[in-house]
């Protein structure tokens, strides 16, 4: 259930444009980076908001990259596989990813904290390779620069997970 | 080297609107507003021979044109920034080095074809680049450059920043358009076009950012000046090129139009990285064809790639040195693509990830030699797909095959990839 | 007009016309998948790509995309266009399971025949395939996702073309599916067409799951007696058993689609309970014996009360034949005229909508599609001419306007105006926009066709005089308004809830269009698939609530029913009881398992018009004929209780004891008849029905029957000057305040054969009592609770649902097959409303 102000809030940002439905993606994404995944419920909510059916928003949803229909963890990491990144790095890049994380794409780690996700070429490539945590973008990704970006996030690099021995 | 796009390019900052305007900066604006007839505009573009900075290198003029003088209102100025071809950041790169120039050109297009109502459309991973242009779109609001009757000439324009939650086909034109009215990103093959009908149904001019951000300096300088810019007579501008992969210094780089390929690597992009030999190049992005070593000198321009059988596409020069597996690598782009079809028609949707499998197949050592001829016979079938996509992605396999086919035929006889130790 | 040739052949076609449809008029069948003749062109599959050899365009193209252009040479059988086809032909089938032995679509499979007809036969595809979860959609169709080849058809019908949007496609690249948000039934109303349209087995019939491949059905061409319409309709037959019903293209009516009440209301056809015997009540009898027992009570009756003491009732689902049939037998031995109309009001407004329709004005449904302005009045689409709606949507989608003025909230799929107007309110609305059309400058008025009022009110209980309330009034100057600016407008009229007072102002208003130099037309909706040849047939005939008076004076002693169930529809359920019970005999002829045929002295099972061919006259006029399907008898699953089929040969067809109703009744007319009459054969009974009431059909070879043909009424067909009268109004809820009950129809629950479908019975929607919320707060009931309707006679249960859309001082209550409403009270009785 949606709260409220918060519910207002779409009201009103809906309310600036004249076709609602042009605000399905910005509706989806407000509610996505509040509550973390575009839930059934959610998703039904935003539909009764634009004025759509849930089956229209779904076909939306269901369309795009980065809405995600299912639970991820509070960081997710979309490593960016585009041929740049590729030809830079991309296999080494994700197996260290994999061996600290404990897993692979479309898993979350147990403690929901992390979710790993491929994406296509995020127009980086003078700085590749290239991840996107959150939709901030990390460059010139090292196994080093990694550890340190996981760190920040809070990850304990030195855990067991480590013992797939990534380097 | 002259720098137009990228005069007020800063390594560790954005240019403020204050600086912007320090160079002239939305004097374009207010001379045109209320002032040119809306032909004049038109007419400057197409003497300045602007072409289409996204990649097909349409007239920017003649575009304007198509919008009728009786077409009906409200009408819509969209601008392209959802750049997600492989190997192509010109765009992101310049709204952070100067945004008010792709602001002003909207409004200077807006103005040309009487669009009151201007939309951004960027694409998911560009979060920060949409945060610029939300809060410098606030700041020439303020300044009167945007909103309701800009600077006292009767003339309107809004602009909003429309996210995409990413996928490439939204790129395509009319796909945009339905992804903008909260429809799926399915193209609408021509006519009516977007010129007559776009959003809901009504006119709807759709430019790149960088095609954009060269109108203002066009009405500021006159076309005769932007065409001295350019490399070669036969060409117009500065191109806004973007160089990676196996080069010591990758970067975008603002250059004349039709500047040589061998320059740009060279003596921008700090020439081949240690070890490496240049083998090959994607020119435009991942939907160009890899060029041959002979067209090494090639001259970077829509018209000369054009007559040697290329594309210029977005200018993205993706350089692949000799270690490099081509075939792991279109592999790479064909999974993008397949990846990235919006599933409407049958060649795009089931054609590529066949050729992908195929491919796989080849740099997984179970290539077959008949493999060849069936992914050349596919290559040229995807052409008759509803949209570009298809045949752009079939445009690395076709050069692959063309150029590389003795690097294919290897994987297919030694059962494995020649290169695997990299990639 | 451009001309092109195509595979050598010269066509010309209109402009505008795709290369695909001009193939197609020249007989040249491109392959197609996604391209739909009602639909139109997407571009998706590329299947109809074909060779440009000459012309404005050049080499291989989409003719789908492409429209037809002066000097185009087009090859369709060029080598490059044929292997082109076969590749789209293998990348589909790369991921379409090669399930074709278990699936329904096996047989009649656009994908099967293209595979086929494209060449591919070997697979060079290595790897799994794609699968998908397939969903639970209803009822009514079964979902195969892993079959789809994606040609987007079904979404486009779906959401584009029938406006509804549940169903659509989800993911993308070859991830794309189709289907709903979650499980669940399909809500629109036109779903099964899905099943038709779909080119492969992934959207196909569930209750003819498994039940055999076409070929083993006995298929023939048939219509939709669902409704007035008469939707064409293509019937498939197994084992004695309808299986299956699929829409056939009429381009005049229903073009390439029906709706579900129409697909799979064909339950009672197969239904356990229909009558296979003659009875003599309470024992089974031959027929020659059920035959002679009858003439013997009738001759009996008619010599000891007269003639006229035998009364006849048939009703607007019976064909042309049956109701002829009865009208000769019963003027042939001077019994009373078939009553075919449930009531005076029903009669008033049939018989005045089919006085007034003329050539120039009937238009069929295509003309509505085209129409640019349509004004409904009185009528509720959905419930009454589903198709109509889906044509309503299609002319909306073309620019069309369409207002509705009807006291209930009416629900359509395309954007209207609704101006709720009581019943009793419509003539005085009419009449102010009839007098807004003539205000307007420069109109001429149309010559009225019958000088007098009273021939139009002959009968109408005079009601107060009510003006239409304020805003209504406000509307009324911008409809007109509206109506002057379009071209083509057509008026929609239904005859449900409304006297011929309101059908005759809406002929009217097309007149004074007509007048305006607009190419005006009006569209009635009737009673019944056959209320125009009741109309025909019987139009002095009384309604049943006369007949009932009869009886209960002893004025009539015996009844004759052929095909009418009026227990379902008369309001007073106690009072036909008794007055059945008063009568010395009641004969009842019907192939439904009626209530009448419990109370009957003498049966005669008849034959569906899937067993025997009958001739329908639909709304308009038109009058169009079924064709023989199957023989009649009981089906086997339900001799056999479903086990093997019996190794018993017998040189009769099990159950095979109804006849065609009109022969029953001839021959009951020659048993009758004093000197030796001769029993008439089908063509004779035509000839007689020609010689009757002017209407023929075409015996020629190439006989346009099966399209149907519109009568050419004023030259043909005998008619009364003027319609018999109208009844009292209906049932007054409140004592204290002015709360009309009318009686209407719903999509399903209503409709009388659907009623007996099992499947559409699971689906109906629960009745409700539908009224305005300040007539409801008015009452001090509350939307959703329970109220009680309270008359002398019976308490009736329903719940309320209040909706802002309908007329104040009204009330709405179905037909509907689970609600006694019948028993609400009698036409003159007054009611009271209660809150549970």
């Amino acid at each position: 259930m949606i709260p409220e102000d918060f519910k207002q809030q779409l009201q009103q940002h809906i309310a600036g444009v004249e076709h609602p439905r042009e605000k399905v993606m910005d509706v989806i994404f407000m509610l996505q980076d509040r509550f973390g995944y575009l839930s059934d419920e959610l998703l039904e909510d935003a539909a009764s908001l634009l004025k759509m059916t849930p089956l229209e928003v779904e076909e939306i949803a269901t369309f795009y990259e980065f809405i995600y229909r299912r639970p991820v963890g509070g960081h997710v990491i979309h490593v960016c596989d585009g041929v740049v990144c590729w030809m830079s790095g991309y296999t080494a890049i994700l197996d260290h990813l994999r061996g600290r994380l404990g897993i692979d794409f479309g898993e979350t780690t147990p403690d929901g904290r992390f979710t790993l996700l491929p994406t296509c070429c995020i127009g980086y490539c003078d700085r590749a390779p290239a991840m996107m945590i959150n939709r901030k973008v990390y460059g010139n990704l090292t196994p080093k620069r990694i550890d340190e970006i996981l760190e920040k996030l809070g990850w304990d690099i030195t855990g067991k997970r480590d013992d797939t021995g990534s380097l | 080297m002259t720098q137009v796009l990228f005069k007020n390019r800063h390594p560790d900052r954005i240019a403020t609107m204050e600086e912007y305007r320090a160079g002239g900066g939305y004097d374009a604006l207010t001379a045109v507003l209320g002032k040119y007839p809306r032909s004049k505009v038109q007419q400057l573009a197409l003497d300045a021979v602007l072409l289409g900075r996204g990649g097909a290198g349409f007239p920017a003029g003649k575009k304007w044109m198509t919008v009728a003088e009786t077409a009906p209102f409200p009408r819509y100025m969209v601008c392209n920034a959802d750049e997600m071809e492989p190997g192509t950041f010109k765009d992101r790169v310049l709204i952070h080095t100067d945004p008010h120039q792709i602001i002003e050109g909207m409004v200077i297009v807006g103005y040309s074809v009487m669009a009151e109502r201007g939309i951004i459309f960027i694409r998911a991973s560009y979060e920060n680049a949409a945060r610029i242009l939300e809060r410098e779109i606030e700041r020439a609001t303020t300044a009167g450059f945007l909103g309701d009757n800009i600077l006292g000439s009767g003339f309107s324009m809004k602009i909003s920043v429309h996210r995409s939650a990413g996928r490439y086909i939204c790129g395509e034109n009319t796909a945009q358009i339905n992804a903008i009215q909260g429809k799926r990103a399915n193209p609408i093959q021509p006519p009516p076009y977007a010129t007559e009908k776009g959003l809901w149904n009504l006119p709807t001019v759709t430019h790149n950012v960088e095609t954009l951000a060269c109108v203002p300096h066009i009405i500021r300088n006159g076309p005769e000046w932007f065409k001295s810019l350019a490399a070669i007579p036969t060409a117009a501008g500065t191109k806004l090129y973007c160089v990676s992969g196996a080069v010591q210094h990758p970067g975008c780089f603002e250059l004349p139009m039709g500047t040589r390929l061998s320059d740009i690597i060279e003596n921008h992009a700090g020439g081949m990285q240690a070890g490496c030999a240049y083998k090959t190049c994607l020119p435009g992005g991942a939907s160009t064809r890899f060029l041959p070593k002979s067209l090494y000198d090639i001259e970077m321009d829509f018209d000369t790639m054009k007559k040697a059988g290329h594309r210029l596409g977005t200018g993205s020069i993706i350089v692949f040195d000799e270690k490099t597996c081509l075939v792991g690598a279109t592999l790479n782009m064909m999974a993008f693509f397949a990846r990235e079809s919006c599933g409407w028609c049958t060649p795009c949707r089931e054609g590529l990830p066949y050729m992908r499998d195929i491919l796989a197949r080849i740099e997984a050592g179970d290539g077959k030699p008949e493999d060849i001829p069936l992914l050349r016979q596919m290559s040229k079938y995807v052409w008759n797909s509803y949209c570009a996509l298809a045949p752009g992605a079939a445009s690395p396999v076709e050069s692959l095959l063309t150029y590389f086919e003795d690097e294919v035929q290897e994987h297919i006889h030694q059962h494995q990839c020649p290169f695997s130790s990299k990639g | 007009m451009p001309k092109l040739i195509i595979d050598g052949r010269h066509i010309e076609v209109a402009p505008g016309v795709k290369v695909i449809a001009a193939a197609e008029q020249a007989g040249i069948m491109i392959p197609r998948f996604c391209y739909h003749p009602a639909l139109g062109s997407a571009g998706a599959c590329r299947m109809c790509a074909v060779k440009f050899l000459e012309g404005p365009v050049h080499g291989l193209q989409m003719s789908c995309m492409m429209e037809a252009k002066d000097g185009m040479v087009v090859s369709t059988t060029d080598d490059e266009a044929v292997d082109f086809r076969r590749f789209v032909i293998e990348l589909l089938m790369r991921n379409h399971p090669h399930d074709c032995p278990v699936c329904d679509e096996g047989g009649h499979c656009l994908l099967q025949d293209e595979t086929v007809s494209s060449g591919h036969v070997m697979r060079r595809h290595i790897g799994k395939k794609r699968t998908h979860r397939d969903q639970y959609l209803g009822e009514l169709i079964q979902h195969e996702m892993n079959r789809c080849i994606h040609c987007y058809r079904c979404r486009r019908f779906y959401q584009d073309f029938c406006g509804y949007h549940d169903f659509g496609a989800m993911g993308s690249a070859n991830r794309t599916c189709f289907g709903r948000y979650a499980d669940g039934p399909l809500e629109n109303p036109f779903s099964g067409n899905l099943i038709d349209i779909c080119p492969t087995g992934v959207l196909t019939d569930k209750p003819a799951r498994f039940k055999g491949r076409r070929w083993d059905f006995e298929r023939a061409p048939s219509l939709c007696i669902h409704c007035s319409l008469g939707c064409a309709t293509i019937v498939s037959a197994r084992y004695r058993e309808l299986v299956r019903v699929e829409a056939r293209h009429n381009p005049a009516v229903n073009g390439h689609f029906i709706c579900d009440r129409g697909r799979f209301g064909f339950g009672f056809a197969n239904h356990s309970n229909r009558p296979h015997h003659a009875r003599i009540a309470p024992a089974a009898a031959t027929y020659a014996d059920a035959l002679q027992a009858a003439v013997n009570q009738l001759t009996e009756i008619s010599r000891t009360f007269g003639s006229q003491a035998i009364g006849t009732v048939s009703s607007s689902r019976a064909g042309m034949e049956t109701l002829m049939a009865l009208k000769i037998l019963a003027s042939a031995q001077q019994w009373r005229s078939p009553s075919c109309f449930q009531d005076a009001r029903q009669r008033n407004a049939v018989v005045s909508a089919v006085i007034r329709l003329s050539p120039d004005t009937a238009v069929c449904l295509h003309d509505v599609e085209c129409s640019d302005h349509i004004l409904v009045i009185a009528a509720d689409p959905i419930a009454e001419a589903p198709m109509l709606a889906l044509a309503l949507r299609q002319a909306w989608r073309d620019g069309a306007r369409v207002t509705v003025l009807d006291p209930r909230p009416v629900s359509l799929p395309c954007e209207y105006t609704h101006i709720p107007v009581a019943p009793k309110q419509l003539s005085a609305v009419l009449q102010k926009l009839m007098n807004a059309l003539l205000s307007s400058p420069d109109t001429p008025q149309f010559p009225p066709l019958r000088t007098s009022d009273d021939a139009h009110n002959a009968g109408t209980v005079s009601s107060p005089s009510c003006d239409p309330k304020p805003d209504t009034a406000l509307q009324l100057p911008l409809l007109a308004a509206s109506l002057q600016s379009s071209q083509r407008p057509v008026i929609v009229c239904g005859t449900n809830i409304v006297s011929g007072t309101v059908v005759n102002a809406a002929a009217d208003l097309v007149m004074q269009l007509r007048a305006s130099r607009k190419n005006a037309g009006i569209f009635n909706i009737l009673p019944g698939a056959n209320a125009f040849g009741a109309a025909i047939a019987s139009p002095d005939g009384a309604s049943f609530s006369e007949i009932l008076t009869a009886i209960e004076s002893g004025e009539i002693q015996a009844l004759l029913i052929a095909e009418s169930n009026p227990v379902r529809w008369f309001p007073d359920r106690a009072r036909i009881r008794n007055a059945f019970k008063k009568l010395k005999l009641l004969v009842a002829l019907d192939y439904l398992p009626t209530p009448v045929l419990d109370v009957a002295h003498i049966i005669f099972p008849t034959q569906t018009h899937f067993e025997t061919p009958a001739v329908f006259i639909n709304q308009e006029g038109r009058m169009q004929q079924t064709s023989m399907v199957h023989c009649n008898g009981m089906p086997l699953s339900q001799q056999t209780a479903g086990k093997h089929p019996p190794r018993e040969f017998r040189h009769d067809v099990p159950g095979a004891g109804a006849k065609p109703a009109w022969q029953v009744l001839l021959e009951l007319n020659a048993a009758l008849s004093a000197v030796n009459t001769p029993l008439p054969s089908y063509s004779e009974l035509w000839e007689q029905i020609e010689q009757e009431t002017g209407i023929a059909i075409d015996r020629r070879p190439d006989s346009d029957i099966l399209e149907g043909r519109r009568l050419r009424l004023e030259t043909q067909v005998h008619l009364p000057e003027t319609p018999p009268p109208d009844t009292p109004p209906p049932i007054n809820l409140q004592e204290d305040m002015s709360l009309e009950l009318y009686p209407v129809e719903s999509f399903c629950g209503t409709e009388e054969l659907s009623a007996y479908a099992p499947i559409l019975c699971r689906m109906e929607p629960m009745p409700e009592l539908i009224m305005h919320p300040s007539d409801a707060a008015g009452c001090g009931l509350t939307d959703g609770g329970m109220v009680t309707i309270q008359s002398d006679a019976v308490t009736l249960d329903v719940r309320l649902k209040t909706a802002a859309g309908t007329a104040t001082g009204t009330a709405f209550l179905p037909r509907h097959r689970q609600l006694v409403w019948r028993q609400a009270g009698s036409t003159d009785s007054r009611a009271s409303l209660l809150q549970k």
